[in-house]
């Protein structure tokens, strides 16, 4: 498969050449395949956000490359407006996003930039609003005037309607009730299976990232510690302990029972997994005891 | 006596310009002792953070009245003295971060109380400690990851050392560590200083910590009890926008089933327990 976005040795100064300088993104060489769903996690620090504001081309590198489809972002920087179209970003504080007089208006805000009709905009922005569970009841107030995860879904919104070939989402759960976000991940989800873009998802929730990615990045001090798949990651639980992270409740659960000798196998990342596994034993258990 | 006494307390935000004043709370009455760890849930929208400013008299009841130590908190007289109580962590930090250094970030609340200069420096310090951002102390605020920043303005209200704090989401943005930490932080200050801790999260792992858990929905109260008393309700729960634990849910599912794993488990610790006694039981 042809990766669609691929980082060369990407490194990120801030304020470079002062006694502040601090080098937030450190040679980082990654590769993006197509239509796959990357999970982001790393202490607080750690680069997460620096890394991917660069992907879209909000923040230029100090040295190091990004390829978009093969292509330097940066060849012609008279361009990197396009980018942004193609790399749909929603932040991590999602306030700074929102700017209109009405949520709608906001949402539609991308896809007029990107060169739709006010109508076709607003169809988007309604569509859009309707996959984040936005009431319709909140479509014509201000987005200031908005709880903090409802704020959030109208940050979304807008950049889903922009459609984006990659869409990065920087702690796009954070503050959602539980409910909210497992629709939100659950539509992340299918978002992606529909439209087979490829999704970059940072969280400090272990559970949601080992729910919906296939790959796991790990940032550490501003390197990638760790690129694999999400059961060889949170199979590596001592080591993410000592970067300031840990596995799912759930998978810890298992692993401890393992240790204590239980027969469950490792690499449990799900409460239905979990389930599976348990169901038989305990109830051989008891059918044992019965016979008896 | 009650610390902080909620009575039938209705709120509605200033409307927009022609339209009509919703509102958001509808009679919410409760009560918090002194010394209390009391963790509020609820959906988005719920009411939560308007509880949380009405606490401290950054916003004033519609209808009803908010008590902080008998002063109400509509009266002007004592604002002040309320303010000085009842300290609160805003969701989003950068509505609270103000100065362009961090260690004079953390100071202007205790500054704002008149603290004398040697007194602040200890307590900045302390405070910057507690949250393990001393080392950032010359940094200017905005130039702070999202986590970080959340720490910096915990800092700033555990150094007005107020009897009670009021935490909205703190560790929203935090790593699994920091989230321990902060927990750890506020659990410290609650224990050894008696400070009352009202904590706002979604974190089902974080309110099982508490000493009583309050559920809100849609500007009412929904339930309220002891963690054990609340996580067992699972389907209401579930009803309302939340969850339980990882380790509860388990539990729960695998008694669905017909396993007989007790009720109530709201940890690790206890599912790994129960779980092993089912399964190695000689
Ligand atoms: N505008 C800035 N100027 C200077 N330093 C910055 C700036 N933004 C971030 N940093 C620093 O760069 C490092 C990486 O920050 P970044 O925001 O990328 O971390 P993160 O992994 O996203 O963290 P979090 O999980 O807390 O959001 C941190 O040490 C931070 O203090
Ligand atoms: N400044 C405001 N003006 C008008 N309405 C507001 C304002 N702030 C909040 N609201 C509305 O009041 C209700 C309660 O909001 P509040 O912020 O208290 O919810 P919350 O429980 O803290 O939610 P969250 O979990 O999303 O932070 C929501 O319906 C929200 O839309
Ligand atoms: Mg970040
Ligand atoms: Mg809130």
């Amino acid at each position: 498969m042809a990766a669609v976005l691929e980082t060369q040795d990407l490194t990120y100064v801030y304020s470079p050449g002062s006694p502040f300088a601090r080098t937030a993104v450190d040679h980082v060489n990654i590769a993006i395949e197509e239509g796959e769903s990357v999970g982001v996690i790393g202490h607080t620090g750690s680069g997460k956000s620096t890394l991917i504001q660069q992907l879209n081309g909000l923040l230029r590198p100090t040295s190091g490359k990004i390829l978009l489809h093969g292509k330097d972002i940066w060849a012609e920087p008279k361009k990197i407006r396009a980018v942004r179209f193609q790399v749909g970003m929603v932040f991590q504080y999602p306030e700074y996003q929102l700017f209109e007089e009405t949520v709608l208006k906001d949402i539609a805000f991308g896809p007029k930039n990107k060169g739709l009709s006010d109508e076709e905009a607003m169809e988007k922005a309604k569509e859009a609003a309707e996959f984040t569970g936005l009431k319709r009841s909140l479509w014509e107030k201000s987005p200031f005037e908005l709880s903090g995860g409802e704020k959030r879904r109208v940050a979304i919104a807008g950049v889903i309607a922009m459609d984006p070939d990659v869409l990065v989402l920087d702690e796009p759960a954070a503050g959602l009730d539980p409910k909210g976000r497992d629709v939100l991940l659950a539509q992340i989800g299918s978002y992606h299976q529909h439209r087979k873009n490829t999704v970059l998802l940072i969280s400090h929730s272990m559970e949601d990232i080992a729910r919906t990615a296939d790959r796991v990045l790990v940032m550490n001090k501003g390197k990638a510690a760790m690129f694999d798949t999400t059961p060889n990651v949170f199979a590596r639980s001592a080591e993410l302990e000592t970067m300031g992270l840990r596995v799912p409740q759930v998978t810890a659960i298992m692993t401890r029972l393992q240790a204590m000798g239980c027969p469950v196998p490792s690499g449990v990342l799900t409460l239905e997994q979990a389930i599976k596994e348990l169901l038989p034993l305990v109830k051989k258990k008891e059918a044992d005891e019965n016979a008896q | 006596m009650e610390f902080i006494k909620a009575d039938n307390v209705r709120f509605a935000y200033e409307p927009a310009e022609g339209e009509l004043p919703r509102e958001v709370l509808h009679g919410v009455s409760l009560e918090i002792k002194k010394g209390e760890f009391v963790a509020l849930l609820g959906h988005n929208g719920c009411g939560k953070s308007t509880m949380a400013k009405l606490f401290n008299g950054m916003l004033l009841p519609t209808e009803g009245k908010v008590t902080v130590e008998g002063m109400d908190t509509a009266d002007e007289e004592t604002i002040y003295e309320v303010r000085r109580r009842v300290g609160l962590v805003q969701q989003n930090p950068d509505n609270q971060l103000v100065a362009s250094i961090v260690e004079e970030d953390v100071a202007f609340g205790p500054e704002n109380l008149g603290i004398e200069p040697k007194e602040i420096r200890r307590r900045v310090d302390e405070a910057l400690k507690a949250v393990d951002m001393y080392e950032y102390r010359e940094n200017a605020p905005y130039k702070l990851s999202g986590g970080q920043k959340q720490r910096v303005a915990i800092a700033g209200i555990i150094a007005m050392e107020p009897d009670c704090i009021v935490l909205d989401e703190p560790t929203a943005m935090l790593d699994p560590r920091g989230r321990d930490e902060v927990m750890e932080t506020i659990h410290k200050l609650n224990r050894e200083k008696g400070i009352t801790i009202i904590l706002i999260t979604h974190y089902m792992d974080e309110a099982v910590q508490a000493g009583r858990v309050i559920v809100m929905d849609e500007g009412n109260i929904l339930t309220e009890g002891t963690p054990r008393e609340v996580f067992s309700q699972v389907e209401l729960l579930k009803q309302h926008h939340l969850d339980v634990p990882q380790a509860t849910e388990l539990a729960y599912r695998l008694r669905s089933y017909g396993c007989g794993i007790p009720d109530g488990i709201l940890n690790e610790e206890e599912c790994v327990g129960a779980l092993y006694a089912l399964i190695r039981k000689e």
